[in-house]
Order: C-alpha cells, then structure tokens, then sequence
C-alpha cells in the first residue's frame, strides 16, 4: 500500500476548540495521557504496521523551571517520514481519507498535530522532529509550529545532515502542560498494557521521577500488518458513498459497484443495478442527490453480497497474545484464542480473549479485565463495555470452579475496521450482540482451557501430597529400622534403608514426583 | 555412680531377654524386606468389636482371625507405620537397656516433631504424636504383632490394685507380708507375673468395686476373720489387679467373688474380670478369670425374690431411703449388656430384667448404712453361704 495517506484540511483551531472533550484534551492530567498515548500509537503504527520490530523509547521530563510543563519524546525506529511532508504531518491539522479502510490504532485521525497544537496553546514551545525514511542518506531535523489561523505549518528551523549509521524512524518532542502526578498511574497503566500485547517491541519508558520502565521484547514473530480495503456495500452511509463517487475515476455505474466495494463481483453489481433500477453505463459523478440516498439504501438492503472478509485486519493472534501475557504477568497458566471473524454493520469484526491465571497475579474478588480495541488498551469507562458484561455477568465461574478472591486475569481484543465504542470518548465498547456472542465464546473457551488444567494439578498436587506425606517418615522409619539391625555381623548404613524406601515411594508415584532428589529435601529436620 | 548400675532379679533378666529378642526379630524381617527392595507392611490382627469373639469353650473374649494389613507407601497408614516403628524402637531400647518406662514415658520418648517441606513448598511441622492415645494405639498394635503383653515387654502402668491377706509374696528381691500392712495395703505391682507366692493362708479372694469399701473391710478385720485374700480395683480394674486375681485363681485355686454396686457399671466390671474386655479381647487369655463370680449387690438383693422365695436385705423404708433411679444411659447401658452373648444366661437375663422392670440402683455403701458390721458379718458370708451369686 502507498504509505501517505491522502489528506483533507479542516480549520484547526475550530476543530479543536470544538473537540477538546473529545480528543481527550479536557484537563492537564488527561491531556499528558493523552499526549503519551498518541505519541506511542503512532511509533507503533510507523513500525508494526511495517513488518519492523519496534524499538520505541518515550520519556518525559518535568521542566525545571515551570512544574506544570513537561516535555514529552517519543523515539521509534519505524519507517520515518519523508522530508518535504514533515511540516504537513505535524503542522497542519488533517483528517486521513476514509475512502480506503484500514484498520489503525489512532482513534480520531489526528495523532501528533493535536498535541502540536495542545503544546503551543499551553506552552507555547515549537515541535521538535527529527527523521529519516528507510534508505536515506540525509537525516532531517525541524522546529515548527502552528499557524491557527491560516491552518499551516510555520518552520522556524531547519535541519540537514549525513545519516552515517543508516538510522531510520522519527523522534518527535513535544511540551505540553500536564500533571504528571494525576496522570502517572494511567501512563504506566497504558504502557504496560501495550506491552502485553505487542510483546514483539522494546519499549522504554523513562518518568519525571527518573523511573525507568523497560519491557524487553520476547519474541520476533509479528502479527501480520493490517491491509486497506475497500469499504462493503453493507457498512456504507449517504456521506461516505458521495465522497467515493465524487472521487472515483470509474466511468460507468457498473465498474464503481464492482470495483470499489469488497463483496461484489460483476455479476452480482449488475444485478444489483437492475433490481434497483439504475442505468449500468451511467457516470457515477452524475448521480444526483435523490439518486445517492436510494443507492445508499439499496446497498444496505440488498442481500447477495458476499458477507465482508477479514483478511485485511490484524488481530494479534492467540499465540503472541499468549506470549505478551506470560511475559508481562507472569502468571502459572495462560491460554487465547482468536474468534472467527463476525460482521457489525457491514465491517468485519475480530474478537480475540486471552486468560492468565495465577503465579504473579494478585488475588481479587473480581477478574482482572485487560481490554484492547485495535490493539489499543482501553483503561477508562470499563463497567459501561460489553467485555465486563461478559466476564461479570454472562460467565458464572464457579462453573469453572474458580472461586473469588481469584488470581485471574481476562484480556479481550476487538478488532475491526469499525468498532461499535460506546460514547464520544472511544473508552468502552457498546453491547452489540454478535460481538458479545464472541466474547462469551471466547471466554468460555479459555476458561474451560484453565478448567482442565486446574482439575489436573489439582490431581498431580494430590499425587505429590500424597508421596509427600509417605516420604517425610522415611528419616524416622528408616532410624527405627536400622535400630533392629544393631545385632548383624555387618552395620547396615541407615541411608541404605533410607534410599530403599525411597526406591519404593518411586515405584509408586514416579510420574508425579520425578523433580523430588532425595528425601532429604523433603524433611527438613527431626528434632 | 560405678560398679553394679542396678540390682535387677534374675527373673527379670530372663523376662526382658526374651521380650527383646522376640521384637527385633520381628522387626528385623521388616528392614530386610527393604534392602530387598519389597514393600514393607505389617499384618496385624484387627482390634475391633466385630473380630471379638466370645469363646463359650474357655468362657472369655478372644481375638478373631481378621487381620489387617499396615504398608509404608500407602498415603493412608504411612504415619501409623512410622508410629509403630518408632514405637517398637523405643521399647526395644528399653529392654536392652534395663528401664522400666510407663506409657506415659514412651509417649514423651517418642514424642517429636518433624520439618519437612510440603507439595506446595510450604514448611510444616508434624508431631510423631499429638497425644497419649495415639502412642498407646499403637503399643497394642504391638502387642497383638509380637505377641508379648505390655506387662512381658516390662512397661509399667499406672498402679491402682490394691491387696491384703494372709499371704506372703516375693517382688524383686524382697518377701513381702501381705498380713502386715497395717492399715495399708499392697499396691499389685504392673508386672505381677514377676511375683512369686510363697505361702498363703485363705479360702477365698473378694474383689470389691469401692477402694472406700475395701478400706472398711480391711479395718474390720473381714480377711482375718474369714481367711479371705481382699483386693480392689478401685473402679475399673487395671491390667495388674486382673492379672494378679487370675493368678491367684489359676495357680492357687481360690474362688474368686465380685462386689460391685447394683447398676450396669458395676455388671460391666464384673465381666471385664470374668472375660475380658472388648477394646483389649487379645490379652483375655492371660488376664481374664472366667470362673469367678459376681456375688452383689443383685437386684433380688434389694428386691427380694417370691419366685426364688428370697428376703431382700433391705426393708421397705431402707429401700426408699437408698436406691437411686437408674439415669436414662443406665437404661440404655443394660440393654447392650443383653446383647452381650456372655450375659445371655438364666441368671444375668433375670437381674437385668428386674433392673428394668425397678428402673433402680444401689451403690454398695449403702449396706453399710445399715451398721458398720452388717455388711462384714451378713451380707458376704450369708451370701457365699447360700451361693447366692450369678455367673
């Protein structure tokens, strides 16, 4: 795929002014988290997405002078962005073309340039970025800022060197106003629970306390990157399918039907048409407004389309989701799985659940719920998501015989190219039922999974116990013994006695106590 | 202190010789087995109600033939086996060395705690043995696997036996007057198989319940006056008393005769002298005197009986002044007693009956509420007398 965008403009300061709620900018607190968080998606998509293994390093620093700034720098080594659209990415607000679907981890299409704008409206600092694309020669540095008004980019420097050392990515620094002591739980919060589910990355995280956090990366295997896809006729609405026939360059009804939806053949298009009643050779651009709204609606209505696919999404798979959640909880069981694909309205959707149980995992009265949507952990709100729902309500444990307080944590994972969020602040997902079906299905599979090996420690334990309770008498017995034997010509050593019962414990539960050295270990002392 | 440590009978070397030699060999075979490789277990004869079996032939309880097996590596009986090994060491130990512990002190010696590490690697501590119950359970585990009674494997108990009479008797190294206690008695020592008669001068042994009882007797002059051997168990006979009773049954042919109060406790001891008891059927043999006789205080004693055409020995005032209602487990303590195959007879069927039918009993003080005397001077010799007893 092209990796530019292709890019809109809206007026900024209107949009942010109007959408500072939204975005997540409502308070100093928030507006770090937030700063941090979009920051880090956006390192991650400049890496995964690609097929490189992250290295991404973010620190903040408390500004000595004034305690409410802090500087934030995110550092990836992901694909960099080309020189001439560096302004552009973080000087001009822009909303990404949704005439292709991709599945991304930002939520609103903005990314860095809200902060760029949250910084200068607060702070007042320009931007510092410094990048270079794979393969280039030159490393490009820049120091910019906002022109609200007008709605681009000011340069207010400018730098060119050699890149000796082949360095690609892009370091981004941003000052905004924060409050580094309300946000800090969220933050680590955030960045440990991205950890778990990109177990592929080195992440680094360096605090205003001089704390440094580092979770090393635990394995090479990346999840397949997520792919553009055109839209499905079922998930199209009035704005969307004008955008796309004012901008396709099909000429005749027929092709754009066939060529820019998934799902339709030629074939079906036609059909389509015909049952509808639209002309086959007519230029998509003349439709008139009448004519898009009954399109729109026939291509909700009509049931011949092949259901969405998912091959352009990319769930984290059961087996990284495994691995992420080994690494980060260190907990004695973990399994996943990954669902198969549902529809909601027209998107393909992907449910993944992930469980982990025991070990490190503190004990509480309720499952500990991890959840993500398009790999991004969703920390607020998580009472009102249907993933709650699901693991509080639809699951009875004690079917899985876990009893509460319990060492047990739930991941879920929805991914799509649309995701049902509850609400404008994107942090809990709505109870559609063919999601909630999924994740019930999820759930009750990894439980069964913890089920069965539960019940069979449970019984190795009881083998252990038992061999247990035989093996501790062994000094004793064998002590006794040996007493009866004082008469024999020749002294009989008591370990000899010792280690022949212990011969004879392990012809009895020898699959069960093969880690057990001597029965030495076992008894510690007899007083 | 040097030269001879202790002055031990030549009787008592012998005793504790063969005890020793017979525990190690049979401990012994269980550490071979090990060093074999083969699982070491014992096969103990089973202590229980239902393998107690009530001999008509020799008149006593004995042990059935139901055994039952004790192995090492099975989770359920490990700690009974390291209990009875533990258990027969320290016995062992004690015969080699010339002690005499109580079961108290096998206890204590065998009581200690072991560290180990548990299957979740937790550390626990465990005792060899909580309590007294414990070691004593497998004491006669012991016993019934050897075949030695505690008294042939010198372990003391408690002594609660005590005797007087005409009679002389060596213990250890000493002769010991029987008529010269004064106002005292002979406490029956716990190995009275260790004792040797000398001579004795009687016609008779009495048995009395009440320690109080035996007291009065004693003052009294009963023995002397009627050539009688005078012992009490002090309410539940020990091992000692019953074996010292059966001796000088067996080996010196005196009658023996039980007083005991009216009620189904005191019918109780009469039996546990006459045929043992239940929970130790296996030592009946040695122990048990199937011969004696239960002498009162009966029922028809209190009552009278118009079909045997017998006065009672008390009037009808002295009745209302001295029974006492029988309790609801008296009630329920003498229907058991008929369950018992040794109570079926004509006698023992008649006195429960009527103990039923008056829901009353008597202690045997009550007699002597009577006069100091009449207890001494009629109740006992009218009632040998007449051979008013039951067996």
């Amino acid at each position: 795929m092209s990796t530019l965008e292709k890019f809109r403009a809206i007026s900024p300061a209107e949009f942010f002014y109007r959408n500072k709620e939204i975005a997540g900018f409502s308070n100093p607190a928030r507006a770090l988290y937030q700063s941090v968080r979009e920051l880090l998606e956006n390192a991650l998509d400049a890496t995964d997405a690609h097929g490189i293994l992250p290295n991404i390093e973010v620190s903040i620093d408390r500004d000595t002078s004034k305690p409410v700034v802090y500087r934030i720098t995110v550092k990836d080594n992901g694909i960099g962005i080309p020189e001439k659209y560096i302004p552009e990415a973080f000087g001009r607000v822009l909303f990404s073309s949704k005439y292709v679907l991709r599945q991304t981890r930002g939520l609103f299409g903005l990314g860095a340039k809200m902060i760029v704008l949250y910084g200068q409206i607060t702070v007042g600092e320009p931007a510092e970025i410094v990048s270079a694309t794979m393969g280039s020669r030159k490393v490009y540095s820049y120091r910019i800022s906002i022109d609200v008004k007008e709605n681009k980019p000011i340069i207010l420097q400018r730098g060119v060197w050699p890149n000796t050392t082949g360095w690609h990515g892009t370091i981004v620094k941003i000052a905004v106003e924060g409050d580094w002591g309300r946000a800090k739980q969220k933050i680590l919060d955030y960045v440990r629970r991205t950890a778990i589910v990109t177990p592929y990355a080195n992440l680094v995280l360096r605090t205003p306390d001089e704390e440094i956090y580092t979770y090393p990366r635990v394995t090479d295997k990346l999840p397949p990157p997520p792919r553009e896809t055109h839209p499905h006729p079922h998930g199209i609405d009035i704005e969307m399918l004008k955008i796309m026939a004012g901008e396709t360059e099909e000429q005749t009804l027929l092709d754009f039907i066939s060529n820019e939806f998934q799902g339709v053949g030629r074939v079906i298009a036609e059909r389509f048409l015909r049952d509808y009643g639209f002309k086959l050779d007519k230029n998509p651009k003349e439709l008139s407004k009448e004519e898009l709204e009954a399109m729109a609606k026939a291509l909700k209505e009509f049931g011949e389309f092949r259901k969405p696919r998912a091959e352009h999404l990319s769930p984290i798979g059961a087996d990284l989701v495994k691995i992420g959640l080994n690494s980060i909880l260190k907990p004695e069981f973990v399994d996943a799985i990954t669902l198969k694909p549902v529809v909601y309205e027209g998107h393909a959707v992907i449910v993944e659940v992930g469980l982990a149980y025991g070990g490190a995992i503190e004990p509480s009265d309720e499952p500990q719920l991890l959840r993500f949507a398009n790999k991004i952990p969703l920390l607020y709100d998580e009472k009102s998501d249907v993933s709650w729902k699901v693991v509080s309500e639809n699951i009875d444990w004690s079917y899985y015989e876990i009893a509460f307080p319990a060492p047990i944590a739930i991941l879920t994972h929805i991914c799509g190219t649309k995701i049902p969020y509850k609400g404008v602040g994107k942090e809990s997902v709505a109870e559609v039922p063919v999601i909630e079906h999924a994740l019930e299905e999820g759930v009750r599979h990894v439980a069964r999974s913890l089920k069965l090996y539960l019940t069979r420690k449970q019984r190795e334990e009881e083998y252990m116990r038992k061999a247990i309770t035989i093996i501790k008498y062994i000094p004793e017995v064998s002590s006794a013994l040996t007493s009866f034997l004082s008469s024999n010509p020749e002294p009989v050593d008591p370990k000899a006695i010792e280690d022949g019962l212990f011969e004879l414990v392990k012809k009895r539960y020898g699959e069960h106590i093969k880690e057990l050295p001597h029965p030495r270990s076992i008894v510690l002392s007899v007083e | 202190m040097d030269g001879e440590r202790r002055l031990t009978s030549s009787v008592d070397v012998k005793a504790r010789q063969s005890a020793a030699d017979r525990i190690r060999k049979s401990f012994e075979e269980i550490a071979k087995a090990v060093l074999a490789g083969e699982e070491p277990k014992l096969i103990i004869p089973r202590r229980t109600l239902s393998n107690t079996i009530y001999s008509t032939e020799k008149g006593i309880l004995v042990l059935g033939s139901a055994t039952f097996e004790r192995s090492f590596v099975d989770a359920k009986e490990s700690r009974k086996f390291m209990q009875t090994m533990l258990m027969a060491r320290i016995i062992y130990e004690a015969l080699i060395n010339n002690e005499y512990p109580t079961i108290r002190d096998l206890f204590y010696r065998g009581k200690h705690s072991i560290r180990y590490r548990d299957h979740r690697g937790r550390i626990g501590e465990e005792n060899t043995w909580d309590e007294q119950k414990e070691s004593d359970s497998v004491l006669r585990d012991i016993e019934v696997y050897v075949n030695l009674l505690r008294e042939e494997m010198l372990i003391l108990s408690k002594e609660k036996g005590k005797v007087v009479g005409d009679m002389r008797i060596r213990s250890g190294d000493d002769v010991i007057d029987l008529s010269k206690m004064g106002h005292g008695a002979y406490s029956i020592e716990p190995t009275p198989d260790l004792i040797e008669f000398i001579d004795v001068n009687a016609e008779f042994v009495l048995v009395v319940e009440k320690d109080a009882v035996f007291q009065q007797l004693h003052r009294a002059g009963f023995w002397r006056k009627y050539r009688a051997i005078l012992i009490t168990s002090a309410g539940q006979p020990d091992r000692a008393t019953r074996r010292f009773v059966r001796r000088l049954n067996e080996e010196l042919n005196l009658p023996v005769y039980i007083l005991t109060d009216a009620d189904p406790y005191g019918w109780y001891i009469y039996s546990v002298f006459r045929i043992g008891s239940i929970t130790l059927s296996y030592e009946s043999e040695r122990l048990a005197t199937p011969n004696s006789k239960f002498l009162g205080v009966s029922m028809t004693d209190i009552f009278g009986s118009s079909q045997r055409n017998k006065k009672p020995y008390l009037s009808e005032s002295e009745r209302r002044n001295f029974i006492i209602r029988a309790k609801k487990t008296d009630i329920k303590r003498a229907q058991e007693l008929l369950n018992y195959e040794w109570f079926k007879t004509e006698g023992w069927k008649r006195e429960i009956s009527l103990f039923m039918e008056k829901q009353s009993k008597l202690e045997i003080e009550a007699l002597t509420g009577k006069g100091l005397y009449f207890l001494a001077d009629t109740y006992i010799p009218t009632k040998i007398e007449l051979k008013d007893f039951i067996e």
